[in-house]
């Protein structure tokens, strides 16, 4: 691998790593998955596939935060399983997360779209 | 049960057992929750890989959770939170703490023992000029440093009264050297 792929690497697994809560609480909007199903919702998409040792201990964070709930559920012949939800506290937590990122894409989109040499109409740059 | 069922079985309570055992400082009903989630993980895949006519397999399911050891110590980790080091790794640190405490003194007494024989043999050389001195044998292979009941026969010896200034200086390099050292071990302790 060449130190630009790795660099690539790098930052790809930093912004996984700042918007995973985010994409867990998204998955959890209006919805109750258990562990094996959020895994494999996040894991279907290219920029939120995560593993298992990573999943289950944020999962038990965000509910000692009280973002999320969870109850065992037996249904059938099926074994127990354990689904979560979001809360209130959750579902704000998601509201704000979800504007802070919004703005964050809006504005690089941007910077992305402004490029130089013509000066910029607000700060004069 | 066939014989890759039992193997596979076997992997999952050993995992599972592991967790437990690195999950010791989790209250017991925290711990039994998170293993019985994980466990109900292992076997829900293990049944949809049979379900799908897929070989089971465990090893690449467990690889996902990672090494038992570091999966406990995220669930552990907020207990240790701005928390006093737990008791086992305070007593890590006291017995860290007293090898470089017995390094220090064992340092001080090394040096400062080295220094007052140096001063020592300097001063000697004015009550016992005859004893003091350091001879050269075997045409200065090899020496003889210092205090002897009887000057050996047949050496010559070297320094004569320089050895008072000689060791005098050496004294003080010693002891410079040790405060030096000492200072440096301080720092670390």
């Amino acid at each position: 691998m060449n130190s630009t792929e790795a660099l690539m690497e790098k930052w790809e697994v930093q912004l996984r790593k700042g918007t995973l809560e985010l994409a867990i609480l998204a998955a959890l909007q209006q919805r109750t998955l258990y562990g094996l199903e959020l895994l494999k919702l996040l894991q279907s998409l290219p920029s939120t596939t995560i593993t298992e040792g990573t999943l289950y201990p944020l999962l038990d964070r965000l509910k000692r935060d009280e973002l999320v709930d969870a109850q065992w559920v037996q249904e059938g012949e099926t074994r127990p399983r354990k689904y979560y939800q979001l809360t209130p506290l959750g579902n704000k937590k998601l509201t704000d997360l979800t504007r802070l990122w919004r703005q964050s894409v809006t504005d690089i989109e941007w910077l992305l779209a402004n490029p130089g040499p013509q000066p910029l109409p607000n700060t004069g740059v | 049960m066939s014989q890759a069922e039992l193997h596979n079985n076997e992997m999952i309570h050993r995992y599972l057992n592991d967790l437990r055992r690195y999950l010791a400082r989790l209250a017991p009903h925290e711990s039994q929750e998170v293993i019985r989630e994980i466990e109900s993980h292992l076997f829900d895949v293990l049944d949809q890989q049979a379900a799908n006519g897929q070989a089971a397999d465990v090893a690449e399911i467990l690889r996902g959770f990672g090494d038992a050891r570091q999966l406990a110590a995220q669930y552990v980790a907020h207990i240790e939170e701005g928390a006093p080091p737990p008791r086992g790794f305070r007593a890590i640190q006291s017995v860290k703490k007293s090898v470089t405490a017995s390094l220090y003194f064992a340092m001080a007494v090394f040096g400062f023992s080295m220094a007052l024989s140096l001063l020592f043999v300097a001063g000697a050389k004015f009550l016992l000029p005859e004893a003091v001195g350091v001879w050269s044998a075997a045409n200065g292979n090899s020496i003889v440093v210092g205090f002897v009941a009887a000057p050996p026969a047949g050496m010559p010896e070297v320094l004569g009264w320089w050895i008072v200034p000689v060791a005098t200086l050496l004294a003080l390099g010693v002891t410079l050297l040790t405060r030096r050292v000492l200072r440096v071990l301080k720092q670390h302790m």
